[in-house]
Order: structure tokens, then C-alpha cells, then sequence
């Protein structure tokens, strides 16, 4: 009897479910599902489907491949992202070990640096096309200390290099932020003791950087690294501000599509292409930093 | 995706105060869209000047959006699809009504049209109404025009080939301006807006084409075609190599990059209005068969699915009416569209634009051109088909002979696909194909 009281008593509790975290993610599910997995299903279907008959097609792929800009789309998004991301993480991370020291006055850098997070892609394109256009500030900088007598086109068509060049410097400029802030969050985690430790066994600074902190800083490094890659296949509005078609990019490629060629069958098809680039190499970096056996992790 | 989340903030945004507002105010209001006045100074001479007068005089608040080609179509097309909607009047080119038409999303203008006509305050070109009539139905009442000029520094008039009149340009006289003004200051001054945004595409097929060839589809591919090419690629020796860049031109003439720029006179305006005595407007040149522009016309119509018609047609009739067309000339450039208004003095900047709008309409070796109607749908795909062949020829330098064959095949593909027929100066014949 004493025992059978007991068993109901342990058991009860067990039985019932706790709905309170349920209850909480239901509304980003209801926000994802409308304006995220809804409209993903309805690109897709775009892609795959012929507008006047419904059948199943791959017309739309055919014609993205088949156009003028693809394959150069395909090879400036790859370059820009291949270029400017390991830059942004290595200034990133130098900017975060440095904030990190906690210097004099290193909260003030901190809001500096961390400054051009709230301007957005578009801004930002403009605010560097107003310096490096022809009658730009860099320009009239280089005038005025006597360097140059006339003004440089820093951005022409004869030299897409620069082009390159400008995109990468806007960028590097307008994301290195969010890397650091994610990285100085990462730093804020890592209890002292280790450094410390790392220390008493007669390990340098540099040897503590790359043997203490870098293998403990590396889930905010993959945050880091998938945030920026994702953001990196959606580049558009900086590349159009500077560039103008001349380096093609795959997001532009669909604004385009959709808004200039009103062919919303193809702009979805890029827009896929973005999704299966995106989700793979989101994939590898999963893999690449999963944490091997025995790791210790934070 | 980005953009996605912002397009539903501002959705939910758009709700949750349009609600509230139509819970405090009771008082009609009209809703008119337009791909036209999307530049932002266009939009808020629109919102503080133009549509307050209306309100003020009948108490209809307008509610206007302006947006670009895709998304303006959408939304009319997608109100059309759910068989309920909210726009009461739409203002756009001529050549997006066939659009319309093919979905049949607009009324038939004709009664409205009579009303206007029975009012004995305005008379509107027979040549627009003419436009307006298609497919067996007005398709708009006729609401502004304008079309493309040349607009220059006046100090870069010193360059230009002597005992030549730059109000009777030709193209070498243009090739020839920008080839000493190369020579004598090392830079490249001609300028196009060759940006994604830019209407460079409206140069290639309204202007050039038709002024080498005498067309713009039919003889796409011909030896005058291949030879108008060549020049293509000399006169982008000696334009701005940022010209990939500009959108409106009123920009790089102002900062002096640019001296002699080619746009719509809108996206110049701004540059004249600033310092009218700086610049002149010069027509666009004369090639061999002649000097070719496009006009553009723009119209109001009424879609099927309008939950005011009568509050529409009101705006309608302010719209038209010759006073305020006199005002949307001085503020945004767009011409009259009525002989009462077209009679009315220009000053300032505008009369710069209007001598050089009267050189080119009036010069005996004019030639017109339309854009072009009856793509329906595709009509998005006709301006890149000839940028792409502008950037296939002149920035990639290949073969031209090559690149018209290919680009040919798509054009031929396109006119076959929707049976259109060829806009003017071509013979409207259908479908419109390259020989």
C-alpha cells in the first residue's frame, strides 16, 4: 500500500509535460514559418515550375546558366566572399584580443569600431562612393597634399581589380564589426583562469592565443564565420552602389531578374542557388568545427 | 531575405497605423499608384505639392505609392488575381498598359474620357489619344510626356567641332566633341546612365538604332546595324568610364565629371533647376536616317478591380486639368499633354529644357519613336537585350557580327513568342522580327 502510494507520487510528476518552452518558441515558429518557410516554399515551387501550365521545369535553371552575367556572378560572389571573409575574421579577432586587453579607453574604441553595424549595405556603398568617385574625397585629398594633378577614376570599367578592390574595402569596413562583436563576446566567456594557468606553465602570449584561447573561441568563430558567409551570398546593395553590373553578383543577379527582366521564375531559381550554396557551405563549417572526441567545450 | 523581413516590418507597420487612421479619420480617400515620380525629390514634390492641391479643393485625401516597374505591376496584376482591390488610379507608360490589358485589369477609359472632353476646359493632342487607344479600348487618358535630350556644361560648347551647330548635332559631332575634349584635357566627358538603374537601353533602341538604321527591331541585324556598333564602341572612347555608375544624370554634370550627358529630362532637371545658367539643352544628334527620339507618354487609368471609380476619375480630372499640368512641368519636367497647357511660358531651367525639346521635336530630320507595346508580360526583357549587346560589343569587345546573330535569335524569340507588333519607326507589322 506504502509503496504503491509512493510509485504514483515519483510518477506523477514524470507524466505530465511541461509546455512552457513549447509555449515560448511558438511565436518565432508562427514568425518563421509566414515570413521564412512559407516564402521559401513558394520560391522554390517559382523555380521548378512553368507560370502558364504548372508543369515541372527546369527552364528557369537553364535560362539563369544560359545568361550574359551568370557565370561572372558565380565567380565575383565566390572571389568577394573568398577574399573579404578570412580578412574580416583575422581584423575581426585582432580588434576583439585587443578590446579584450581592456586598455584605457578601450570602451570608447569598442563604440567606434563597432560603429558601422548600424549603417545599412546601402549607406554604406554610398558613403564609399563618395569617396572614391571621381570628384570624391580621395581625390581631393590627394590634390590638395600635391600628389596627384588630376583625378584618378579609381572605379572603371578598364580595371575591375580596383572595382574588386573598392567592394572588398567597403565591406571589410561595414562587417569586420559584427565578427568582432561576436568574437568579443566569445573572449568575455573564456574564464581567466586558463590564461592564467597557460601562464604559470610558462606558455607566451602567442603561444596562449593559439593554444588556449583560438581552440576555446571556436564555437563563436563558427557563429562568426556561418553569419558572415550567409550575409556574404546576399552581398547586393554595396557591389550596385560601386559597380554597377560590371561585377556581377549572384543577389544582385536576382534583384535584377525580378525587377528589371520581371521574370520572377528566374530571380527564384538564383534565389535557390543562394539557399543550396548557403546551406552547404554552412554544412561544412558545421562539420569542419564540430568538436572532436574528448574536447572540452564551454 | 534581408529585404523580405523589412518589406513585412514595414507591412505590419503599414497596418497597424492604417488602421488606426481609417478608425480616427472617416474622410474619403483615393488610391493611386504610379511607377513614374520614383525618384524621392519627384516623390515628395508629389506628396507636398501636387496632390495637397486636390485634397485642399475636395476634402479626398490621395494615398500614392510610387515604385519601381516589377512591384508596381505585381501589386495591380495580384488585386486583379484576388478579384478585390484597393488601387482607384494608376499612372504609367504607355507601353506597361498592354500589361494591363492582357490581364484585363483596366476599364475602358472612353466614358471618363467623354466627361473630360464635355468639361470644354481642356483639349488633349490628337496624336497621344491616338496612342491611347488599343486593343479595341482607351486604355488611359493621356497625363504627361517626356522624352530624352542632350543637357551640356555651356563651357564645354568650346570644344565642339567648329562652324558645326550644336543645335543640329550629329553623331560624329557628338564623337567629335568628346574626341577634344579628350585631346585637350585627358579626360572622358561625354557622359550616359549606364547604371543598373539608368536608362542607357533607352539611348541604344529609341535613339541610336533608329537614327543609324531607321528602325529598331527590323534592322537589328543589318551592315548599317554592324557600322552604328563600330561607332558605339569609338563614342565609348571617349565617355566617362564611371558611366556604369550613373542612374540620373543631374549628378556627375553638377560635380563637373561629366560635361555633356544624354538622359530623360527629368533625371537632368535638377541639374538646370540648380544652375540654369551653366547649362545648355541640346537635342539629341541626327545620324544617317535621321534624327530619332522616343516620347514617352504617360497615362491614368482606372483598374476593374477600383473601389472608388468616381473618386479616381475626380483625381483624374485635377490631374489632366491644363493649371495643374503647367505645375508637374515646373516641378518634375514632364510636358503637357494638353495645347492649353503647352501654351503656358516656361522660365528658368525649364526654358532651357523646352528649347532644347522644341530643337528636337522640331528639326526637320525628326523621326519619332515609340516604345515599344505588345510584349504583355516579357515586356521587362526587350531594354536588357540591347544593353547586353552594348556590353557584349563595346566593354567586351566581341565580335559584332557574332553578338547581333546571337542577340537577333533572342529578339526573334521574344517578338515570336508574343505575336507583338513592331513599335514606330518600324512598319507595325506582327510579329516584329529582325530581318
Amino acid at each position: 500500500m506504502t509503496i504503491a502510494d509512493t510509485e504514483v507520487l515519483t510518477g506523477a510528476p514524470r507524466a505530465r509535460v511541461n509546455w512552457t518552452p513549447y509555449l515560448l518558441v511558438v511565436p518565432t515558429l508562427a514568425f518563421l514559418s509566414v515570413f521564412f518557410i512559407y516564402p521559401m516554399a513558394q520560391a522554390i515551387s517559382l523555380a521548378v515550375t512553368d507560370p502558364s501550365t504548372g508543369a515541372l521545369t527546369w527552364a528557369h535553371f537553364r535560362r539563369m546558366s544560359s545568361d550574359l552575367y551568370f557565370g561572372q556572378a558565380v565567380r565575383f560572389t565566390l572571389i568577394i566572399t573568398a577574399i573579404a571573409i578570412p580578412l574580416q575574421v583575422a581584423l575581426g579577432l585582432a580588434i576583439a584580443l585587443l578590446v579584450n586587453t581592456r586598455f584605457r579607453g578601450h570602451t570608447m574604441f569598442l563604440y567606434l569600431t563597432a560603429l558601422p553595424i548600424g549603417i545599412s549595405d546601402l549607406a554604406a556603398g554610398m558613403i564609399w562612393l563618395s569617396i572614391l568617385t571621381e570628384r570624391g574625397y580621395l581625390n581631393a585629398a590627394l590634390q590638395r597634399l600635391g600628389l596627384i594633378e588630376q583625378p584618378v577614376v579609381f572605379l572603371t570599367v578598364e580595371r575591375p581589380e580596383w572595382l574588386l578592390a573598392a567592394i572588398i574595402l567597403t565591406e571589410l569596413w561595414r562587417a569586420t564589426a559584427i565578427v568582432m562583436v561576436i568574437l568579443l563576446a566569445g573572449l568575455q566567456l573564456i574564464p581567466k583562469d586558463y590564461a592564467e594557468t597557460a601562464a604559470v606553465f610558462g606558455a607566451g602570449r602567442w603561444q596562449t592565443a593559439r593554444h588556449v584561447i583560438l581552440p576555446l573561441l571556436r564555437p563563436s568563430l563558427q557563429t562568426a564565420l556561418i553569419i558572415r558567409t550567409i550575409l556574404a551570398f546576399q552581398l547586393f546593395a554595396t557591389v550596385v552602389t560601386l559597380a554597377g553590373r560590371q561585377i556581377p553578383v549572384l543577389a544582385g543577379e536576382t534583384y535584377f531578374w525580378y525587377s528589371l527582366y520581371r521574370s520572377p521564375s528566374v530571380a527564384s531559381a538564383y534565389a535557390v542557388l543562394i539557399l543550396l550554396l548557403s546551406a552547404s557551405i554552412t554544412w561544412i563549417y558545421l562539420y569542419v568545427f564540430a568538436p572532436k572526441a574528448g574536447e572540452v567545450r564551454l | 531575405m534581408r529585404s523580405l523581413r523589412l518589406a513585412s516590418l514595414l507591412g505590419v507597420t503599414m497596418l497597424v497605423f492604417g488602421a488606426g487612421a481609417a478608425l480616427s479619420a472617416p474622410a474619403q480617400e483615393v488610391v493611386f499608384t504610379s511607377n513614374q515620380f520614383t525618384p524621392v525629390t519627384e516623390q515628395e514634390w508629389a506628396r507636398n505639392t501636387l496632390l495637397p492641391k486636390f485634397t485642399e479643393e475636395t476634402g479626398i485625401r490621395v494615398q500614392f505609392t510610387t515604385e519601381n516597374e516589377g512591384p508596381y505591376v505585381d501589386r495591380l496584376l495580384a488585386e486583379i488575381k484576388a478579384g478585390k482591390g484597393t488601387i482607384d488610379v494608376t499612372g504609367t507608360l504607355h507601353g506597361i498598359f498592354p500589361v494591363f490589358i492582357a490581364s484585363n485589369a483596366i476599364a475602358d477609359m472612353t466614358p471618363v474620357q467623354q466627361r473630360l472632353d464635355a468639361r470644354r476646359d481642356r483639349t488633349f493632342f490628337p496624336d497621344l489619344l491616338k496612342v491611347s487607344k488599343m486593343e479595341g479600348i482607351q486604355a488611359f487618358v493621356p497625363w504627361m510626356q517626356a522624352t530624352y535630350l542632350i543637357a551640356a556644361r555651356k563651357d564645354a560648347l568650346k570644344y565642339f567641332p567648329a562652324g558645326r551647330d550644336p543645335m543640329r548635332m550629329t553623331y560624329d559631332d557628338l564623337l567629335q566633341w568628346g574626341e577634344s575634349i579628350k585631346k585637350a584635357t585627358g579626360q572622358r566627358r561625354i557622359g550616359f546612365p549606364a547604371g543598373p538603374r539608368g536608362l542607357y537601353g533607352r539611348f541604344l533602341h529609341g535613339y541610336v538604332y533608329p537614327s543609324f538604321t531607321g528602325s529598331q527591331v527590323k534592322r537589328f541585324k543589318s551592315a548599317e546595324a554592324v557600322e552604328m556598333w563600330r561607332y558605339l564602341r569609338h563614342l565609348w572612347g571617349v565617355t566617362h568610364p564611371s558611366s556604369f555608375t550613373y542612374e540620373f544624370m543631374a549628378q556627375p554634370l553638377l560635380l563637373g565629371e561629366v560635361w555633356v550627358a544624354w538622359d530623360h529630362i527629368a533625371r537632368i532637371l535638377p541639374a538646370l533647376q540648380e544652375r540654369p545658367n551653366d547649362f545648355v539643352v541640346l537635342p539629341s544628334p541626327a545620324g544617317p536616317k535621321g534624327r530619332s527620339f522616343l516620347s514617352v507618354i504617360v497615362g491614368l487609368g482606372i483598374p476593374k478591380t477600383a473601389d472608388n471609380p468616381d473618386l479616381g476619375e475626380r483625381l483624374i480630372e485635377y490631374l489632366t486639368r491644363p493649371s495643374t499640368q503647367v505645375i508637374t512641368a515646373q516641378g518634375v519636367a514632364f510636358f503637357p499633354v494638353s495645347p492649353e497647357a503647352a501654351k503656358a511660358a516656361p522660365t528658368g531651367g525649364l526654358k532651357v529644357v523646352a528649347d532644347g525639346v522644341s530643337a528636337q521635336a522640331g528639326a526637320p530630320d525628326g523621326r519619332t519613336a515609340l516604345l515599344p507595346v505588345g510584349l504583355g508580360a516579357r515586356t521587362g526583357e526587350f531594354v536588357p537585350l540591347y544593353v547586353d549587346t552594348f556590353r557584349r560589343v563595346a566593354i567586351q569587345g566581341e565580335d559584332i557580327q557574332k553578338v547581333l546573330a546571337d542577340q537577333g535569335a533572342k529578339l526573334d524569340e521574344l517578338y515570336r513568342a508574343t505575336n507583338a507588333p513592331c513599335a514606330p519607326p518600324d512598319p507595325p507589322q506582327r510579329p516584329c522580327v529582325p530581318d
